[in-house]
């Protein structure tokens, strides 16, 4: 449905070795606009990694990384600039900040108050105070959080806490948002309204590409999705494609006995980056 | 043992700690504060009665709190009770000891002070009692002019004891009256009045502010002129406001700083070469506020020319080389003597005979006479350091509250996350380390001119462990913390001569048992009490739903047999 | 520079740098298995130096031996007297200061550890020189004369050695030797390995690792007793503060090779020491004490990960 629209991401040829051991090996992928985009794959198979690599954490051994065109910046906090945003796999808030502070850190690229305009309070910081506060509350409604603003990060409850992670990467003004198993840990109900959320999400305009092991939440919400097995793209595809492809089910439950030893998906493991 | 025999002997007890101070207490009016009178308590006498009086009024109103059951829960009674009634008995035991110590024995204790002992030790079975509920004190909603007068009454009574503490001469007062603070501040604890304080105080951020620092500017009004006390108070707040400066880096940003000291250091070294003292190497004649511009930015650029290298790598690292830069910079002071290097600093001996700061004809070094009451030189210094006080609270108040901190803060939690969530964890961390260091050398100029002279020795690597064991010991990341650490670490030493030689090793047990027990300070951050503040109403509310149902709770116990 | 004076400098470089290199080891040891920097290590070199000086003074202070038992009885007894107080030292330490923190954040730990190296100083400054017939501990206190090292010389053509750099350098050649037999040769010597590389995993394994951690302290403490030994003899006299500036000087070096790195230690403390030898030869003797100081900035601005060590991959 979204391949008409322009490209937004696109990785070319990333390839990505630590020493001998190749995590990433010449993963190829292209998000469009407004795109829900899938990664699967075993653990171990480099999705992480690959993610790490579109956030500027690592700079990808050797392949290309583009954002509307332009090459990704080296620095993490350059890419958010740009217009990528992440979650973490294991939650990464800063517990002893309240929720709506957590968010707002995530306007800290949009804002540009400086230290002699917070000191003297000028209308600079004012102005910009005012409006990311806003924007804040709206966004920590936005996942649902709107009565939780002034907990402390650290005295919420998980699920909510997966739901502050996001709305503190929406805060940054993404175009593309990056989840790293947003419903790991959640019960059904709970992944249900995660989904819901992510849908949300994407009529905002937000391309997302979601990192997941649960495979019905990925085959309902994704219009494409990727397999990675051992840091290589095994198969992209609509959901439909990916969930019939025997070499997916294969890579995730290994084989019939002829045709190799079994384990072989945990044989192909990679240490975890 | 039984309540209903426990509680009349407490009375008894209070009762009879109460009649105690109207015996004499010591043999001889030079000890203490004379304590010889029938009649006729001393003063530290009527704080031991305040104590004995609490004690019995909240054993007492256990009588009368059936009828108001709403008024049981607002203290928590009991606990009050047992704190101020074993407050009560410490503070007679260090009474006694101080009376012993003075008088040469405990022969010098007259009955009254025995039956002070002995009263406090009866009403302290009160420690027998039941535990009280938690008190709902501290979400008492009251109308503003409440608070306000709460907050006004605290800062006055705070005004009070620091000056009585201050004028104590002989360290035996002062530690007998330490002790009185300490049991008042813990049966105060009890109540829950502490919680309902602070809450006061967060809604009423400015009162705080205005009442405090006009407490600090009214201090030199109560010293009736003596300067010795101002030059003490004028030594605390330079360090307080260090320390303040140091508490950005370390306890918003969470980077370990050892060589603070050296930035302050550096603006002083800067303002005294510039001064218009005969040993100055660059005497300039500038007004004081551009040199005192001039020492920050020569101290940030230190801070800069440390920082852009070592900012980068792991935290671990930084708390190393800072410590070098701290000792570079002592070397480099001495060294600067003609012999070793060009002569800036006049080596060991630094600059001596700094002369006095004159504004615009106003000059420091006289005494002024404001209402009747001697204003010192030291007095005059103080108000400036007070000045600048402020400006650094202004300045880690409002960078705290802004985007900036919250960057800061972010960093502190998780780097990681913060650089991926867009923020500019090196550019941030670098203006900490930076700007902390411009306000260090901005009181570094101040304390030149306080000290009258500046040398290398005063600027060494345990005056840095000194700043950091402030901001510890009162609560990273706080203000209200670190002026009461720098307060006690400053204070004490000055007053308890006799421990001077110890307050070096209490020092480094104290870091090691306040990060075991209490690693957040004796104040905790505010942003674990943000929780309570914006939703008052909420919690007003909820108060009122436990009411209900404790009265329906009360009512039920009454139908029992 | 004439020969002489660089054999010299290079013999003096080599004795600087073996003090540097035994207390480094120390310092990296238990960084490489808790990641702390235990701030207060230079005090247990302290430690070490007062401890061999008790066992001389509970010995009765015996003058005019004869060589070999200077050399076998009372060299001997007062290393093993240092290793004894720097090792209890480091163990009460380890189990009141460290152990308590563990987990807590990094700040913690280090603030902790400077408390205890202030209270090591001003304890020892306080209370040793009140032990009946013990020196008053807040001067600097002499070191005892060790017949046949303190005050001999051996002379190798125009070059005059001084006996105890011999020991120095020698104490760090057989150190290094034990070290490497401990870590390699022996179970307890592994399971630190183990632990250094994942102390979770090693304590699935069964590894004791509270006994591993306790053995590093315990490893660190008992070399860095022997410089101490080694430094009175080589400077003549100790005093409670002597801790302060040698450990920032091992801990330079040990960050210089690579920190958790033993080898890394060696090669740090050589080098720094070397480099110290010849600075203050070639440059004013006034800013010796900054080249280290010097050095560990820029080896944090260039080579974080130190001589020896290897690139750490920063992990998400």
């Amino acid at each position: 449905m979204s391949t008409d629209r322009s490209v937004l991401l696109d990785a070319a040829h990333v390839t990505m070795r630590f020493g001998g051991l190749t995590a990433v090996d010449d993963v190829s992928l292209q998000i469009h606009h407004g795109e829900i985009v899938g990664l699967i794959g075993p653990n171990g198979a480099g999705k992480t990694t690959f993610f790490n690599c579109l956030t500027g954490l690592y700079k990808p051994t050797s392949g290309a990384v583009t954002l509307n065109g332009e090459p990704l910046p080296p620095q993490p906090r350059l890419v958010v600039k740009a217009g990528v945003a992440r979650t973490f796999q294991n939650i990464r808030l800063f517990h002893d900040m309240t929720a709506l502070e957590n968010v707002m850190v995530g306007t800290y690229c949009r804002t540009k108050t400086n230290a002699i305009d917070a000191i003297f309070r000028l209308p600079r910081h004012r102005q910009e105070e005012k409006v990311s506060t806003e924007l804040c509350k709206g966004w920590l409604d936005f996942v649902g959080l709107a009565d939780k603003a002034n907990t402390l990060a650290r005295n919420l409850p998980y699920g909510d806490q997966r739901r502050l992670e996001i709305a503190r990467a929406l805060a940054t003004k993404p175009s593309l948002l990056l989840l790293d198993e947003p419903t790991a840990g959640m019960n059904p109900n709970e992944t249900r309204q995660a989904e819901d959320l992510i849908f949300r999400i994407r009529d905002l305009g937000l391309a997302i590409l979601v990192i997941e092991h649960d495979m019905r939440f990925i085959f309902s919400l994704c219009d494409r999705v990727l397999c990675l097995v051992q840091g290589a793209v095994l198969i992209d595809g609509t959901g439909d494609e990916v969930q019939h492809d025997p070499r997916v089910i294969e890579a995730y439950l290994g084989s019939p006995a002829e045709d190799g030893p079994p384990g072989m998906a945990e044989a192909a493991e990679v240490p975890n980056a | 043992m039984n309540e209903n025999l426990l509680r009349p002997v407490a009375i008894a007890g209070a009762g009879l700690g109460i009649a105690s101070i109207f015996l004499p207490w010591a043999y001889g009016p030079r000890i203490l504060d004379d304590m010889t009178y029938y009649f006729g308590p001393s003063f530290l006498q009527v704080c031991y009665a305040l104590l004995a009086v609490v004690a019995l009024a909240c054993l007492v109103a256990h009588f009368f709190l059936d009828r108001m059951s709403w008024f049981a829960r607002v203290i928590a009674w009991n606990d009050a009770a047992k704190a101020a009634s074993l407050g009560a008995v410490g503070y007679a035991i260090a009474v006694i000891i101080a009376i012993a110590v003075g008088g040469g024995g405990l022969i010098n204790v007259e009955p009254g002070g025995w039956l002070a002992l002995g009263g406090g030790a009866l009403a302290a079975v009160s420690w027998f009692l039941p535990a009280s509920k938690a008190p709902i004190f501290e979400r008492l909603r009251c109308p503003k002019w409440v608070q306000i007068l709460a907050i006004a009454a605290v800062m006055a009574v705070l005004l009070f004891a620091a000056a009585f503490a201050l004028n104590q001469s002989e360290a035996d007062g002062f530690l007998v009256f330490a002790v009185f603070l300490g049991a008042a501040i813990f049966t105060f604890h009890a109540t829950g009045f502490f919680g309902w304080l602070s809450l006061a105080a967060a809604n009423n951020r400015k009162v705080l502010v205005i009442s405090a620092f006009t407490v600090a500017f009214a201090f030199p009004f109560t010293q009736n002129g003596s300067d010795a006390n101002m030059s003490v108070a004028a030594q605390v707040l330079t360090f307080a406001a260090t320390a303040i400066g140091l508490n950005i880096v370390v306890g918003l940003v969470g980077l370990l700083d050892l060589g603070y000291i050296a930035f302050l250091g550096a603006g002083a070294f800067t303002a005294a070469v510039m001064s218009k003292s005969v040993f100055a190497t660059l005497s300039v004649d500038l007004p004081f506020p551009v040199v005192a511009l001039i020492s920050g930015t020569v101290a940030a650029l230190f801070g800069l020319l440390i920082g852009t290298p070592t900012l980068r790598v792991s935290g671990d690292y930084l708390a190393i080389v800072t410590l070098a830069f701290g000792e570079i910079f002592r070397i480099t002071m001495i060294n600067l003597d003609g012999t070793d290097g060009p002569n800036i600093t006049h080596g060991s001996n630094g600059v001596p005979s700094i002369p006095n700061l004159d504004f615009f004809g106003f000059d420091f070094g006289q005494s002024h006479e404001i209402f009747g009451i001697q204003i010192g030189r030291f007095s005059n210094y103080y108000w400036l350091l007070l000045l600048v006080i402020g400006l650094i609270i202004l300045v880690f108040a409002n960078l705290n509250h802004s985007r900036i901190g919250r960057g800061w803060v972010a960093i502190r939690e998780d780097e990681m996350a913060a650089e991926s969530m867009g923020v500019n964890t090196f550019g941030l961390k670098l203006l900490a380390f930076a700007g902390g260091a411009f306000l260090a050398g901005v009181a570094g100029s101040v304390k030149a001119y306080t000290d009258t002279s500046v040398s290398p020795d005063q600027y060494v690597f345990l005056e840095s462990a000194f700043l950091l064991a402030a901001v510890v010991l009162g609560g990273m990341g706080t203000i209200m913390g670190v002026l009461i650490g720098a307060t006690l670490l400053k204070l004490l030493p000055e007053k308890l001569r006799y421990f001077e030689d110890y307050r070096l090793l209490l020092f480094g047990a104290l870091m090691v048992v306040m990060m075991r027990f209490r690693p957040e300070g004796i104040i905790a951050d505010e942003r674990r009490q943000l929780e309570f503040h914006d939703t008052d109403e909420e919690l007003a509310e909820e108060v009122e739903e436990d009411l209900t149902t404790h009265h329906a709770h009360l009512n039920a116990d009454k139908e029992l047999p | 520079m004439d020969p002489t004076l660089f054999f010299e400098q290079v013999v003096n470089g080599l004795s600087l740098g073996s003090l540097y290199a035994l207390i480094a080891v120390g310092y990296t040891v238990v960084y490489g298995i808790i990641q702390l920097i235990n701030f207060a290590h230079g005090e247990i070199f302290m430690m070490g130096a007062f401890g061999a000086l008790t066992v001389y003074l509970v010995l009765g202070s015996p003058t005019d031996l004869s060589i070999p038992m200077a050399l076998c009885v009372l060299l001997p007894a007062m290393i093993l007297g240092g290793m004894v107080l720097a090792a209890g030292t480091a163990l009460i330490m380890e189990r009141f200061a460290y152990r308590p923190l563990r987990g807590a954040p990094r700040l913690a730990p280090l603030i902790s550890a400077i408390g205890v190296s202030v209270f090591l100083q001003e304890f020892m400054r306080l209370f040793y020189g009140r032990i009946p017939g013990f020196p008053d501990s807040k001067r600097g206190i002499a070191f005892p004369r060790i017949e046949g090292i303190t005050g001999n010389n051996i002379d190798i053509g125009s070059v005059s050695i001084k006996m105890s750099s011999i020991f120095t350098i020698a104490a760090l050649l057989i150190c290094t030797a034990a070290l490497w037999y401990y870590i390699n040769r022996t179970k307890t010597g592994r399971a630190m390995v183990a632990t250094s590389q994942d102390p979770d995993i090693a304590r699935l394994m069964g590894i004791d690792v509270d006994a591993v951690i306790m053995r590093a302290f315990v490893v660190g403490a008992a070399l860095a007793a022997i410089a101490g030994v080694a430094h009175g003899m080589y400077i003549g006299n100790i005093d409670f503060k002597m801790g302060f500036m040698a450990g920032l000087k091992a801990f330079t070096a040990a960050v210089l090779g690579g920190i958790g790195n033993i080898n890394g230690a060696l090669v740090g403390g050589l080098v720094l020491g070397m480099v110290e030898a010849f600075a203050a030869q070639l440059g004013p003797t006034a800013w010796k004490d900054v080249w280290a100081f010097v050095i560990l900035i820029l080896v944090l601005v260039f080579r974080p990960q130190g001589l020896v060590g290897a690139k750490v991959v920063n992990r998400a």
